[in-house]
């Protein structure tokens, strides 16, 4: 009865599989659009929609035969040889709603919130649409998919704060500028926690990335790999006002950037905010530096604060999310349900429709002997009365329909099903 | 002034405040909600402002001013729900509320120059560009608050109270321009009064406690943009300046006119 039962989603993921197994599964376009078109073909399905990114190869189908998607995936073998079924998920109807909605939310990311996953649910529908194998379910759920995981993305902040104290770098950096284009960072000494930070901030939009080194040669090579300008050491002065951002991460045992040299370059830079993080330990900013009006310096511990905080707020988040997710899908396969009685009550209607002019056909007797207006006039009487007496029916349908009650559907549709 | 339309407008307001204090209340889509129920709200005040002067048995005053500052800050309102401020709304649309209900019942009283004077345009020029200055000045000083805080959390490294709040040069850059938009209307103000009373009054330059005051803030605000541009001190200096000189503004439109004696003291 309900056309969404035949929904399902196969498919495996980072969760399931690992690389060695994901790899020899998955598609490109030119094996999306193919087994797009052999799976329907077989009539293994009516729709069908393929994901394949490199964390998850998914198929979503309304299936009419499991044993032909099953060897379909019996195809593959795992690096052993193994047959991957292991591997697979199967989801049925709600469950397959319930999972493409949190995919495309980035709920089942490996990164959660990460939002690159939107454009590969967006690539996967267009070739499905490309290829014609959407329909009456999967295109309006793939509709729906993108609007819930953009609902997702604005309602909860589960895209907002990242992993990673380079992230926690830019969230503050951003809690301070709201953007970094324009914006300049120097980085003094090229560790690795200088280095994460720093890439984080470029990645982010920064304008210019300074590097002064103890050793001239190791910024001339961090440079080189990062695009970063490399400035002369001694000279650590004249360029700290330069930047909006300070990264601090030597090794030098005390503070090379004193309150004194802030105070001066903050002065050379008209009081423009300076934002200084360090990475040190032990410090290599003196902490008065927070005490000048327009700096605000942050060490380690409060970095790994924020990092803290992040994971908290990405929890609440997730769980904001899910709630969301499984609003939206009941709300989908409410709807679905509606749709599904409009096809019903067409054809109800049809066969009423049907059986009138059988009727009309059957009595020559009558209707021979009438004028074109008088026979206008019965057409008009027992369409009219068809219409009436079907009315509480077709009434009593869509209630049930909408209450999500299918038994009484089912009951109240079954004296029209066809008699074969 | 008419009722019924400010009952609307202060529903309106109502429950985009209630909004922002209890999103669970109003669910998702928050922002887009409140951002429409605003707008109505706007477009409904700028009508009853019009039909209210058009139809007034008085000229305008007082109620009227406070009222178009009320509707000022909701215009404000609108236009920040776009931007990265949405979190300054908090603050704009309870003092919005405040000041409209203050509009509703305060009394409608003529000052003692307009006896002098009569009815003029030059009285809606005058009040509409000096409460449209005071709406940036109140705008202003409200971002002007939410910028110390930020501050303050940042300095005092607590995160989370500060995460959903807009970013500390956005709103230092806001609060400069509310600031700026303010002056600009105050001094435009200022000067239509001058005009008007050198044109009207017999005696234009008799010492007037309110317009003495009120040129101080004028310097004050003045002073406050001079530290700015020309020193480059921002941030917490134009937040302070802002809000201690919103306070005096407070100050000269409500409490002058009833203590001192002068061209703007209430007459009978």
């Amino acid at each position: 009865m309900a056309a969404s039962d035949k929904l399902m989603a196969v498919g495996l993921s980072h969760h399931t599989a690992p690389v060695e197994v994901r790899e020899r599964v998955s598609m490109d376009e030119t094996t999306v659009r193919r087994t797009l078109a052999r799976l329907r073909s077989e009539g293994a399905v009516d729709e069908l929609m393929v994901l394949s990114t490199c964390n998850r190869v998914e198929l979503y189908g309304t299936v009419n035969d499991e044993e032909a998607l099953r060897s379909f995936f019996g195809e593959f073998r795992g690096p052993a040889g193994e047959r991957i079924d292991p591997y697979l998920y199967w989801y049925r109807e709600r469950e397959a709603v319930q999972h493409l909605f949190k995919v495309a939310s980035s709920l089942d990311s490996l990164v959660l919130g990460e939002p690159q996953i939107l454009g590969q649910v967006k690539e996967a529908v267009r070739l499905a649409e490309e290829e014609t194998s959407l329909g009456k379910i999967l295109h309006p759920l793939a509709r729906r998919t993108l609007s819930v995981a953009k609902r997702v993305r604005s309602e909860t902040d589960i895209g907002k704060s990242r992993v990673g104290i380079g992230n926690a770098g830019v969230d503050l950096a951003m809690q301070i500028f709201g953007g970094l284009q324009g914006k300049k960072a120097m980085l003094v000494g090229v560790g690795e926690m200088g280095r994460q930070v720093a890439q984080a901030l470029m990645t982010a939009g920064l304008d210019e990335l300074l590097v002064a080194n103890r050793t001239f040669e190791r910024s001339l090579e961090f440079a080189e790999e990062t695009g970063a300008t490399p400035v002369p050491y001694d000279r650590l002065q004249d360029y700290l006002a330069r930047a909006d951002i300070v990264l601090a991460a030597t090794g030098a045992q005390r503070p090379i950037i004193t309150a004194e040299m802030v105070r001066q370059s903050l002065r050379q830079r008209r009081y423009h905010t300076v934002f200084l993080i360090d990475l040190s330990v032990p410090r290599n900013i003196e902490p008065s530096v927070d005490d000048l009006e327009e700096a605000y310096l942050f060490n380690i511990d409060d970095l790994s604060q924020v990092v803290e905080e992040g994971r908290k707020a990405r929890m609440e988040a997730a769980a904001a999310a899910e709630r969301l997710v499984t609003e939206e899908t009941d709300r989908f396969l409410e709807s679905l349900r509606t749709v599904d009685v409009n096809d019903d009550l067409r054809k109800v209607m049809q066969t009423a429709e049907a059986m009138r002019k059988a009727e009309i056909e059957r009595s020559t007797k009558l209707t021979r002997t009438l004028e074109p207006k008088q026979m206008k006039g019965l057409d008009a009487l027992t369409k009219a009365l068809v219409k009436k007496l079907l009315h509480r029916q077709m009434m009593a349908i869509r209630t049930a329909a909408r209450n999500g009650d299918l038994e009484r559907v089912q009951a109240l549709l079954e004296p029209w099903e066809d008699e074969t | 002034m008419e009722r019924l339309p400010y009952i609307l407008v202060i529903a309106a307001w109502a429950y985009v405040t209630v909004g922002h204090l209890l999103p669970e209340v109003l669910g998702p889509r928050l922002s887009e909600r409140t951002r429409a129920v605003a707008s109505f709200a706007a477009v409904v005040h700028v009508l009853a402002l019009v039909i209210g002067a058009l139809t007034s048995p008085y000229p305008v005053g007082l109620p009227e001013a406070i009222s178009s500052m009320s509707l000022g800050l909701g215009v404000a309102y609108v236009w920040l729900a776009r931007r990265q401020l949405r979190a300054v709304g908090m603050l704009l649309a309870p003092l919005s509320l405040v000041l409209l209900g203050t509009a509703l019942v305060v009394p409608h009283r003529s000052v003692a120059a307009l006896e002098e004077t009569g009815y003029s345009a030059w009285l809606p020029i005058h009040l509409g560009l000096i409460f449209s200055g005071l709406a940036g000045f109140a705008v202003s000083s409200v971002v002007g608050m939410m910028f110390l805080y930020v501050r303050r959390n940042l300095k005092e490294k607590r995160f989370s109270a500060i995460s959903r709040l807009p970013s500390l040069e956005v709103l230092d850059r806001f609060q400069f321009r509310a600031m700026l938009f303010g002056f600009v209307f105050l001094t435009l103000g200022i000067g239509a009064g001058g005009a008007w009373a050198a044109a009207s009054l017999a005696d234009p330059w008799a010492f007037d406690p309110k317009i003495g005051f009120t040129l101080l803030i004028w310097a004050w605000y003045g002073a406050a943009l001079q530290v700015r541009l020309v020193s480059g001190r921002r941030g917490r200096w134009t937040a302070l300046f802002s809000i201690v000189g919103f306070a005096g503004l407070v100050f000269s439109m409500v409490g002058l006119n009833f203590l001192l004696s002068g061209w703007h003291s209430y007459g009978g």
